[in-house]
């Protein structure tokens, strides 16, 4: 039977925890839990915050389950829940700056052609985002984590982040800038 | 990160959620959470609606809409008695409106400036189209009869039509010698001296029954006209001294009147 349950989707298995079918959620808690771990690691919490924070955003994830719309994807509902756990958690320790307003969220942009570099660069990357992902500002840290490391695309990380899907394109853009900026700043000092 | 911790986190989320103490949120609640927001996102729209269609009507009036036409001199007087407090009010609520639609994926998915310009538009004609109705005359007029509730009677008398010391709008009751008598919206009548120095940027002629703005210095009831303007514009609130007249019986009286600079 738990094999069985274990083939559908997420948003089918969603739907049976909504129907009543609770033990159904822990397909899904194991499913999500390294990504969620991952995804809280880059927000630069220390090892111990980051088991208590993603217990909650399970929990939080299972009391709310019947506000989540099983028509739309289930990892972006869940990824919004764990975004807000997070920037909660950073607001209570008052770590980061995080804007009340961005001004890149008002006004329209072109779309950014990602795709077609994304192939060629996502493990060069990767390996840069590890390394300077400190040094990012949040506002672009986020969108590049989700998109090189969670793999979501434009359309799921404007869900989750509640910012225009052309947003996201001009921050994972400009994001990439100021990251190859930084690692090159970085390895030219390591060098010297 | 060792590789059993994931595995002992999720036993210990699942032994949780067995506990009495976290209990799943219902369908209905969050039905009637979205239920609540668009009902707070309609009723706010109104009132934002009600509000914005309200300050058009204020400004019609008491004759500052038209101010524009004067020239620099009009605008500057226009923007210091516009009824601010109303308009900030509005754009505040804007704000509020805003950011309750960007709950929704139709509006976060898009640029704000989108649904911004969008609310804007929306208010901004309706407005026009509640200002070709009746509405805020009716009440204006239920207001001073005593017919409306205390706080909303206030309101329409205290910012529907308010008496500036240097902008008057009045219906031309009487050519006189020296100029004319208007009826204000309140039943005040209003002696208009018209001089050799009074502009008349739309034209000089003026007769009885005409609805005019008039800039000029109020000194008691006598106004020395420094602009005359008449204006096609009937809110169709009747003064404490109206009394309708056939059309016929009105004597289109010309004022002798020097030339507009």
């Amino acid at each position: 039977m738990e094999q069985k349950e274990s083939e559908k989707s997420d948003e089918e298995i969603a739907r049976l925890v909504q129907a009543g079918k609770t033990d159904l959620f822990g397909i899904l808690i194991r499913r999500y839990e390294d990504k969620i771990m991952r995804y809280a690691k880059k927000f630069l919490f220390s090892h111990e915050e980051i088991e208590d924070i993603v217990q909650e955003v399970f929990i939080k994830a299972y009391v709310n389950i019947q506000s989540f719309d099983a028509s739309r994807k289930f990892s972006s509902w869940l990824y919004r829940i764990a975004h807000n756990e997070f920037i909660n958690a950073i607001k209570k320790k008052k770590r980061e700056h995080l804007p009340f307003f961005n001004l890149d969220t008002l006004f329209p942009h072109p779309a950014s052609n990602e795709t077609a570099e994304k192939e060629a660069n996502d493990r060069e990357l990767q390996e840069m985002l590890d390394k300077c992902l400190s040094e990012l500002d949040p506002k672009y840290r986020e969108p590049l984590v989700l998109y090189y490391f969670e793999e979501l695309n434009y359309k799921e990380i404007s869900d989750v982040l509640r910012i225009p899907i052309a947003t996201v394109g001009v921050r994972l853009k400009r994001g990439k800038q100021i990251m190859k900026l930084i690692y090159e700043q970085q390895f030219t000092q390591t060098i010297s | 990160m060792n590789n059993n911790l994931p595995k002992q986190l999720a036993e210990k989320v699942l032994s949780k959620l067995k506990t009495d103490k976290v209990k799943m949120k219902p369908k209905i609640h969050f039905i009637l959470r979205t239920l609540l927001i668009v009902l707070g996102i309609v009723v706010l729209a109104l009132f934002i609606l009600y509000l914005i269609s309200f300050v058009t009507f204020t400004l019609r009036a008491s004759g500052l809409w038209f101010l524009p036409g004067f020239g620099f001199h009009g605008v500057r007087i226009l923007f210091t008695s516009i009824p601010w407090l109303l308009v900030l009010t509005a754009l505040f609520l804007i704000v509020i409106l805003e950011t309750l639609v960007e709950r929704f994926s139709f509006a976060y998915r898009r640029p704000i400036l989108y649904s911004t310009i969008a609310i804007v538009l929306i208010v901004v004609v309706s407005s026009f189209l509640i200002n070709k109705t009746q509405f805020h005359p009716f009440l204006f007029r239920q207001a001073q009869e005593g017919r409306l509730p205390p706080i909303a009677g206030e309101f329409y008398r205290g910012f529907s039509a308010p008496k500036f010391q240097d902008v008057h709008r009045g219906v031309v009751s009487e050519i006189t010698d020296d100029g004319f008598r208007v009826e204000m919206s309140d039943g005040e009548i209003l002696e208009v001296i018209v001089s050799s120095e009074t502009r008349f940027p739309f034209g000089t002629g003026i007769k009885e029954s005409d609805t005019v703005i008039i800039l000029g210095e109020r000194d008691n009831g006598t106004v020395r006209a420094s602009d005359v303007r008449k204006i096609d514009d009937n809110l169709n609130i009747p003064s404490k001294n109206y009394r309708p007249q056939p059309r016929n019986m009105i004597v289109p009286h010309r004022i002798p009147i020097v030339p507009g600079k």
